[in-house]
């Protein structure tokens, strides 16, 4: 498998793509974000959008890959992405969640996730299925009603994320089965 | 063949050598201070003989080139201007200052505190004699240090109603999504007109030990740090790193102080955003599935204060060197922010002052798979010609942070350098 990481100046990427190695079969490829314009997308098995700064707006070259009919899976500003691209809201999160976990059940079991997060999903889009909550009805994990796209608002990469790799996993058997 | 001598000296002759040596033949000084297990060993680079300065033409392979070529080791800086560079970054700001400095030396000494063996090589058989006759020779006793009674008004970059308004500012960005963190500093200078730089750093070195203390003259400037953190090392390709974020006094009881800071939840966030930063920076070039995380929320007693760190560790791939890792991880994660190349752009908007060696680092490359290296704070920059001192302090500003304590928290660390300087207790 070719997996393309797409690198929104972020400085957790490196923890994505050593997650994703670890997790994926075959070759994690690494690409700014200023290369997407130009990318072509026809080599790639999955394309995984990184984490990053600001808000979702200021990323509009994901158009073009979020209609590509590539498997893709958002982390944090990746999710936010998505649910931008789709017609969701994503605005200011009240009192922000920065570099501590949070307890989630998701799939049926419970998590201890790493949140960095100042924006969420206030209105997720309408073709968004939210996976899995918080305590405070924060959305954490979406993924789209028909094709084979899916997102986490936490990182799966953090040290401080329990079994990181089931979400790699996860997204993945839920690619094969969409 | 370099010419090599060695013998036991016990630490107090020891340290009233390297005195000799930075006042009479240009050494400078990669020490540790006594009471760090581990951290034992002492390094003058003496007699320079090659020297590197950094521009911002300056590439890492020009970098690499002169480091890891033949003459080693190599001691020297990067300044915090450098790392902008390093991360596509424009520097904002105008500075005399040199973005980083490497030296190799005529005569290397090393010294362990911990078996007291002292041995010196050198290049050449003549200037390797002069200098161990030294060590034979009883020393006359360093004339005492002199602490300033009055070192004049400190300037800062930033006054109160600047700072509080920078961290307002910083405050509104993480509330828009822009970073999780960022540190904030502000400059102070004072005029010191018989500035006595080594005593100054054995005086300090004695009364408040830390693991990294660096003696280093570059052009008029001499550079004197205490700093209590490592950036990162790379020893037969094993990378550490040991980020702080988190700091309390001692106070009656070191052990309820640090369960207090352990506890704080505050700190705990700013601490594992860092070792997430710092996992991802060693992460470019290191091996899939080495990078880890251990002893996550430690504490190092330096000096009167408490420190929390953690270790994170890899192994450098295959190909790379340490000074490819060291290039893609610089500035350090706990002196920037989260997520960096954002943090930086901030820092750069809200700082009305180049940070030059603040938040920089001190190198001591050996070679390919050879380096330690520590966070340049707690630093101070004596200039020669204008007789003025610099230094700096910041603190780390997070969404819990208070505008107005985060000011007396920074003007509390300026102060405490002062008294250090100053005082005897």
């Amino acid at each position: 498998m070719l997996t393309l990481l797409l690198d929104n100046n972020d400085s957790f990427t490196a923890n994505l793509e050593h997650l994703l190695a670890a997790c994926i079969p075959g070759e994690v490829q690494v690409r700014p974000y200023d290369a997407l314009p130009e990318l072509d997308f026809s080599a790639f098995d999955l394309a995984v959008i990184s984490p990053g700064p600001g808000h979702p707006r200021a990323y509009p070259a994901y158009d073009r890959l979020l209609e590509s009919g590539l498997p893709i899976l958002g982390v944090c500003l990746g999710l936010q992405i998505i649910n931008d691209h789709f017609g969701g809201d994503t605005a200011r999160l009240p009192g922000c969640f920065h570099g501590r976990t949070d307890r989630i059940v998701f799939a049926g079991k419970h998590f201890d996730v790493a949140r960095y997060h100042s924006l969420y999903l206030r209105q997720p889009a309408s073709c968004l299925d939210v996976t899995a909550r918080n305590a405070g009805g924060v959305p954490m994990a979406a993924r789209h009603v028909s094709r084979k796209i899916l997102g986490y608002q936490f990182h799966p990469e953090s040290f401080l994320t329990t079994d990181g790799p089931f979400f790699i996993r996860h997204a993945l058997d839920f690619f094969a089965a969409s | 063949m370099p010419w090599t001598f060695s013998q036991p000296l016990d630490p107090g002759s020891f340290a009233s050598l390297a005195r000799v040596l930075a006042s009479q033949h240009r050494a400078d000084l990669f020490f540790s201070g006594r009471g760090f297990p581990g951290e034992t060993r002492c390094l003058a680079g003496i007699e320079p003989c090659e020297e590197f300065l950094v521009t911002p033409l300056t590439t890492g392979c020009d970098i690499k080139a002169f480091a890891l070529g033949p003459g080693g080791p190599a001691l020297g800086f990067l300044g915090y201007p450098y790392g902008q560079i390093l991360r596509g970054l424009p520097i904002g700001k105008q500075s005399r200052f040199p973005l980083g400095h490497f030296k190799k030396y005529a005569v290397m000494a090393a010294y362990d505190q911990q078996t007291g063996a002292l041995e010196i090589t050198s290049r050449d058989r003549v200037i390797g004699e002069t200098i161990s006759a030294l060590c034979r020779r009883t020393l006359p006793a360093a004339p005492v240090f002199s602490r300033p009674e009055n070192l004049g008004p400190c300037q800062a970059s930033l006054d109160r109603q600047g700072y509080q308004k920078a961290v307002s500012r910083a405050l509104e960005r993480i509330r828009d999504g822009d970073i999780y963190q960022v540190s904030l500093s502000i400059m102070f200078s004072c005029q010191w007109p018989e500035f006595d730089g080594p005593g100054l750093f054995f005086d300090l070195l004695n009364r408040h030990p830390a693991p990294f203390f660096v003696w280093f003259a570059s052009g008029r400037h001499r550079i004197l740090s205490a700093s209590p953190e490592r950036f990162i090392s790379v020893r037969r390709g094993r990378v550490l790193s040991q980020p702080i974020k988190g700091t309390a006094r001692i106070g009656a009881e070191a052990a309820i102080a640090a369960l207090r800071l352990r506890q704080n939840p505050k700190e705990d966030a700013e601490l594992s955003m860092i070792v997430d930063l710092i996992r991802n920076d060693i992460s470019r070039n290191c091996a899939y599935g080495s990078v880890a995380v251990s002893g996550h929320k430690s504490i190092l007693a330096v000096d009167d204060l408490l420190q929390m760190y953690s270790n994170v560790s890899g192994i450098l791939r295959p190909g790379r060197s340490c000074l490819d890792l060291f290039f893609d991880a610089f500035p350090g994660g706990s002196v920037t922010g989260c997520p960096k190349q954002s943090a930086l752009g901030i820092i750069d908007a809200l700082e009305p002052h180049s940070r030059d060696i603040y938040c920089g680092a001190f190198m001591v490359i050996g070679g390919d798979n050879d380096l330690d290296s520590s966070v340049a704070i707690r630093t101070a920059v004596y200039d020669t010609s204008s007789n003025e001192l610099k230094f700096y302090a910041g603190s780390g500003i997070v969404i819990d942070s208070d505008p107005a304590s985060e000011y007396e928290e920074t003007r509390a660390k300026a102060e405490n350098f002062l008294r250090l300087v100053g005082d005897a207790g």
